[in-house]
């Protein structure tokens, strides 16, 4: 052992071997994730300050892309048989407001997708956490689609957007595929971590 | 050894950080935010400052990242950042309470513990996450930087304003506060040089 080695231990109070533990053990004390809404204060404090783009415009805009798409997909499986089977030119009623109603059928279906969402909500945060090393493609997958689901909550809640009954089950169906992809790339994540 | 240097990042996305943009400051926040609040929790005890830490952090990254020229990791660069908010942090706690920056050692802490939920009792000594608590903020803030995060004593008394003497006496004195702690862990046989290789002055 080195004198000064021995200089340490007499300056520490420890042993070489001590130290080494007791840097192990301190190195391996449990880390701890900040909240979610410290992220949202540093984008407000960004956006306040001009230091990044505004992200609820990028937000909006990235999910009516992806809305316009999911929409474009509906209104093809919709219209396409029509225009095919060469049928009458649909015509339009307007119906007052009062009367429409959802068939019990869509409710359910509405139900269902609240609840299995509600379900993957559980399940992600059952996972472990996130594993220190990731790839740089992983987070910026998890990052695309946390804010694609965000931007679905934005809409859902926003009082000022008016959905109709379809709209709304569109709405949670897409919620409750990215939810699933989400919980998919974690699962992933944490059976690679673990080997 | 620190954890910020376990992670890493594309450079790509370093540049599209530097142009403002959004996704990629997200993505280096959440790659990041975890080591950097788990220090800043380390050095306060308070959620509520790790928190406020966490957000000036982020904050200066995102307006000095332009000036980040990849010469070091991006973690150790975060990592300074994060420890020079939490020292400021320090220092003007410190301030506002009157004291110097070595004076606490003979602080009070057990109420501050227990306010945090960090019990006091004899028993939970033998828990390492509980003891580290337990100590006075210089001394916890040294251990942590020397013996997690790797700096030296030399580095450490330049960030505190302090002399090395200074540095490595806290240190003394906060490992006859966790030596304890070793004692219920079994002695693993282990090479010298690799015990040797593992240490740092």
């Amino acid at each position: 052992m080195s004198s000064m080695t021995k200089d340490e231990e007499m300056i520490y109070g420890l042993t070489v071997h001590e130290r080494y533990l007791l840097q192990q053990e301190l190195a391996a004390l449990t880390d701890t994730m900040p909240p979610r809404v410290v992220w949202d204060r540093i984008v407000r404090q960004a956006t306040a300050e001009g230091i990044i783009r505004d992200p609820v415009a990028w937000r909006r805009s990235t999910w009516f892309g992806g809305f316009a798409l999911a929409a474009t997909v509906v209104l093809a499986v919709i219209v396409l048989p029509e225009i095919r089977t060469g049928s009458e030119p649909v015509t339009t009623h307007s119906v007052p407001a009062a009367t429409v109603h959802v068939e019990p059928m869509s409710v359910t279906a509405l139900q269902a997708l609240m609840v299995e969402s509600r379900q993957l909500e559980s399940n992600l945060r059952a996972m472990p956490q996130e594993p220190r090393v990731m790839r740089a493609s992983t987070v910026a997958t998890i990052s695309d689609i946390e804010n694609a689901v965000a931007a679905i909550d934005f809409q859902l809640n926003d009082p000022g957007v008016q959905m109709t009954p379809e709209e709304t089950e569109l709405f949670w169906r897409e919620r409750v595929r990215l939810m699933k992809t989400l919980v998919q790339l974690r699962y992933a994540q944490a059976q690679r971590a673990s080997y | 050894m620190s954890k910020f240097a376990d992670i890493q990042i594309d450079p790509a996305i370093v540049q599209r950080a530097a142009r403002g943009d959004i996704r990629a400051h997200e993505i280096i926040y959440r790659a990041f935010a975890t080591p950097v609040y788990s220090l800043c929790l380390r050095f306060t005890r308070v959620p509520a400052h790790a928190e406020d830490l966490v957000q000036e952090t982020f904050i200066e990254v995102m307006r000095s990242i332009a000036r980040f020229r990849g010469e070091a990791a991006l973690g150790s660069w975060i990592r300074r950042v994060a420890v020079s908010k939490a020292l400021m942090f320090l220092r003007s706690a410190w301030t506002a309470k009157g004291q110097a920056l070595g004076e606490d050692w003979d602080e009070t802490t057990a109420g501050d513990a227990v306010s945090h939920g960090i019990s006091s009792q004899p028993s939970d000594a033998l828990d390492l996450d509980a003891a580290l608590a337990n100590l006075p903020a210089v001394s916890r803030t040294i251990v942590w930087l020397h013996d997690v995060e790797g700096f030296t004593h030399k580095e450490i008394a330049k960030m505190m304003g302090r002399t090395e003497s200074f540095s490595k006496s806290q240190l003394s004195r906060a490992y006859q506060r966790l030596r304890p702690m070793l004692a219920q862990h079994g002695e693993e046989p282990m090479a010298e040089n690799a015990v040797l290789g593992s240490m740092r002055t």
